[in-house]
């Protein structure tokens, strides 16, 4: 029962994170998972402290506030400093990450937390975290995930044709009166909840790989964009499940061992693609 | 103050050590950087750092020993990789880099956890010190480490002036480059292997996210003081130096206190501060030198209004009132404006109202000029339509310098001292302005 909890959670992760992933490929935005990963854990760290607890909701809201934050920094950068992009996503978030590593240091005795358990959340742990309900014992983060993905979901096919005028053609967009602005501080805030949502029980480094890595597994596969999340979460899936299989023969951590498998899956796609030309 | 006059002889050898090598490492880096800045791919570093961590940990299955060179030789090989794999990805399918760079991140990263978690449940003693290579411990420097960093500094360096000539052409020009048979794969490759070089060796230090972050800011600051690229590399340099030997006495002063963390804050808040401060490229500065454009506007349109209604003979006095027949201003606009004007002596108070002075006369008399000299330029060279020229000189009137509108009275053959009374769009068309 173990094994299906572990696989059903990344396999959750995955494809609610691929979703979004999928809109962040096509704004040539993708690296913004990694970013928004590291910059979130000042606002964990002051959530905690906070809050005295290690409870999910405070940590939520301060990492869903520092994301946004992040992502209005690094626009007020690069339109009001006159950074290039890269740059300035690249300042913001290793700035946030070090006033998290400082704060993480300084509050190290009054505060069971560190560093290494925001970047690596352990999918092992996610079976014995069972709440019990209607007399199945489902794990927590298995709920919480339930319920981002039908967020999610909801959320993609609301804002679908908005993101997707945006994200091709983000000119043409404003100049029928598009706000595309609140489309782009919306994807990001959705990405942050996801991206923290996620990786309180995955670990940050699954929630990059499966932001990115599935989406575009997909679109070396198909061009029809309506067929991309089938894709994507059938690729989620596999990657889960094999990832799961490897970590048991590894003894090694499972959510390494789901980014693994999602790669391999991606070469597979990359050399089909490739062969057909 | 004791401390940081101990810090600043340096008569510790402990921290003596620790400050050479962060010092070394920050400048170098941050030279570095400026050619992944230059060239927009600041987040390959981030990828490179990431990528290393498998390869130090192969190193060290294989090997079985901590040994730092192993460590670094295979850092460096698992970067290397992650960059020939990022260039493969983008070069022969649709993916973009940005995409390529985050793909390659999390696989490289996530092998390396699934290694560290692998070596953590079978070796038990001997593995401890391995996530250094995450996180870094710049406290854990020895002067071995001070020397390598000094050599990796050196050989940088010698680079950089052996190859700058091509670095240059590939960086600015890379079209231009290859034409006069710069062997632009070549440039690239030298590029990668000094960023991986430095990161290789950096990241036992200060960590893999600090040391992306080494390669990033400094020349992101660097950038607003200067367009030329050795100001650049030398002043990034001095940035990643400088806020090292920051990072250094912060954790020198209070012990817990790590370094890589604080080098990248002393580093960030230079950043912020030039973005803010800097000549020409900083934000106070472009929104003060709109501000004065903005004013210089304002005053110009009010004393070409003036002038214009003296010519049309409505008289030497003038008032918010018989401005605003011509040009519009409201009353907290109109009455900056005429106070500046007042301060420059370019008009003067009369009791029921203001007159030009001499000066301001012929400053209005000069933009009223200028802006029928372009209507001339738009009409004749531009064939444009009389009715839309107008709107076109009253912008172009505020920007015409003596030289331009010389070499267009030239090339119109209107004399020199042309000035009409009217404007072209209250003349007939066919109505010989000369």
């Amino acid at each position: 029962m173990d094994a299906f909890w572990i696989i059903l959670t990344g396999f959750l992760v995955a494809s609610s994170t691929g979703m979004l992933g999928n809109l962040l490929l096509l704004r040539k935005m993708s690296m913004m998972g990694d970013a928004l990963s590291h910059a979130v854990l000042p606002g964990i760290v002051v959530a905690y402290l906070i809050s005295g607890s290690r409870a999910s909701l405070p940590l939520f809201l301060g990492a869903i506030i520092m994301g946004v934050l992040t992502t209005f920094l690094i626009q007020f950068f690069s339109a009001k400093g006159k950074m290039q992009l890269d740059a300035a996503m690249g300042t913001v978030f290793t700035f946030l990450f070090a006033v998290g590593v400082i704060m993480v240091t300084r509050f190290a005795g009054e505060a069971d937390i560190d560093a290494d358990c925001v970047l690596h959340g352990e999918l092992a742990f996610v079976p014995l975290q069972v709440s019990g309900f209607m007399g199945l014992g489902v794990p927590g983060p298995v709920w919480t995930l339930l319920v981002l993905l039908a967020i999610i979901q909801f959320i993609f096919w609301m804002g679908y044709k908005g993101w997707l005028i945006t994200s091709f053609n983000a000119e043409y967009a404003q100049s029928i009166g598009v706000k595309t602005m609140i489309w782009h501080y919306s994807l990001m805030a959705a990405t942050s909840v996801a991206t923290v949502v996620s990786f309180e029980s995955v670990g940050a480094i699954l929630v990059i790989a499966f932001l990115v890595v599935p989406a575009a597994t997909a679109y070396l596969l198909t061009d029809k964009l309506r067929l991309m999340p089938v894709l994507i979460m059938s690729q989620g899936a596999l990657s889960a499940v094999g990832g799961y299989f490897i970590s048991e023969a590894l003894e090694a951590s499972i959510s390494g061992s789901m980014s693994v498998m999602s790669f391999f899956l991606f070469v597979a796609a990359f050399l089909w693609s490739k062969k057909k030309g | 103050m004791e401390i940081l006059y101990k810090y600043l002889t340096l008569a510790d050898p402990n921290v003596r050590y620790v400050v050479l090598s962060i010092v070394l490492l920050g400048g170098v880096s941050g030279a570095v950087g400026c050619f992944n800045f230059l060239q927009k791919k600041t987040l390959v570093g981030e990828t490179v750092a990431h990528s290393m961590l498998p390869g130090v940990l192969v190193a060290f299955l294989l090997s079985g020993v901590k040994n730092p060179y192993i460590l670094v030789t295979g850092a460096a090989i698992s970067g290397w990789l992650s960059i020939l794999l990022v260039d493969a990805i983008t070069n022969h399918s649709k993916i973009k880099s940005d995409s390529a760079l985050a793909i390659v991140l999390s696989s490289f990263f996530g092998f390396g956890i699934v290694l560290l978690t692998m070596i953590q449940s079978r070796y038990s003693g001997n593995q401890s010190g391995l996530d250094h290579y995450i996180f870094g411990s710049a406290a854990a420097m020895s002067p071995e480490d001070s020397i390598a960093f000094a050599w990796v500094s050196i050989l940088v360096v010698l680079l950089v002036i052996a190859y700058y000539f091509n670095l240059k052409a590939i960086i600015f020009n890379p079209d231009y480059a290859q034409s006069i048979g710069i062997n632009s794969k070549r440039v690239n490759g030298l590029i990668s292997f000094i960023t991986i070089l430095s990161i290789s060796v950096g990241i036992k230090a200060v960590g893999i996210v600090m040391m992306s972050a080494l390669l990033i800011i400094p020349p992101t600051a660097a950038r607003f003081w200067t367009s030329r690229l050795v100001p650049m590399l030398l002043l990034s340099g001095f940035f990643g130096a400088f806020s090292g030997w920051i990072g250094a006495f912060v954790s020198y002063a209070k012990t817990s206190m790590p370094t890589g963390p604080w080098t990248i804050v002393a580093v960030s808040c230079i950043a912020f501060a030039s973005m803010l401060f800097a000549p020409k490229k900083g934000v106070l500065h472009q929104r003060w030198s709109k501000l004065l454009l903005k004013r210089r506007i304002n005053e110009e349109n009010l004393l070409k209004a003036a002038v214009q209604n003296e010519v049309r003979g409505k008289g030497r006095l003038f008032t918010r009132e018989s401005i605003m027949q011509r040009q519009f201003f409201e009353f907290k606009r109109w009455k900056r404006t005429i106070n500046r004007l007042a301060r420059k002596k370019l008009v003067l108070k009369v009791n029921t109202g203001h007159t030009l002075s001499a000066k301001g006369r012929s400053y209005g008399a000069e933009i009223d000029r200028r802006h029928k000299i372009w209507e001339v330029y738009l009409q004749r060279r531009m064939q444009m339509s009389l009715h839309l020229v107008h709107d076109e000189a009253e912008t172009m009137e505020h920007f015409l310098t003596p030289e331009i509108e010389d070499e267009i009275l030239s090339e119109l053959g209107l004399c020199s001292r042309f000035n009409p009374i009217l404007e072209i769009h209250e003349l007939i068309p066919d109505t010989n302005l000369t």
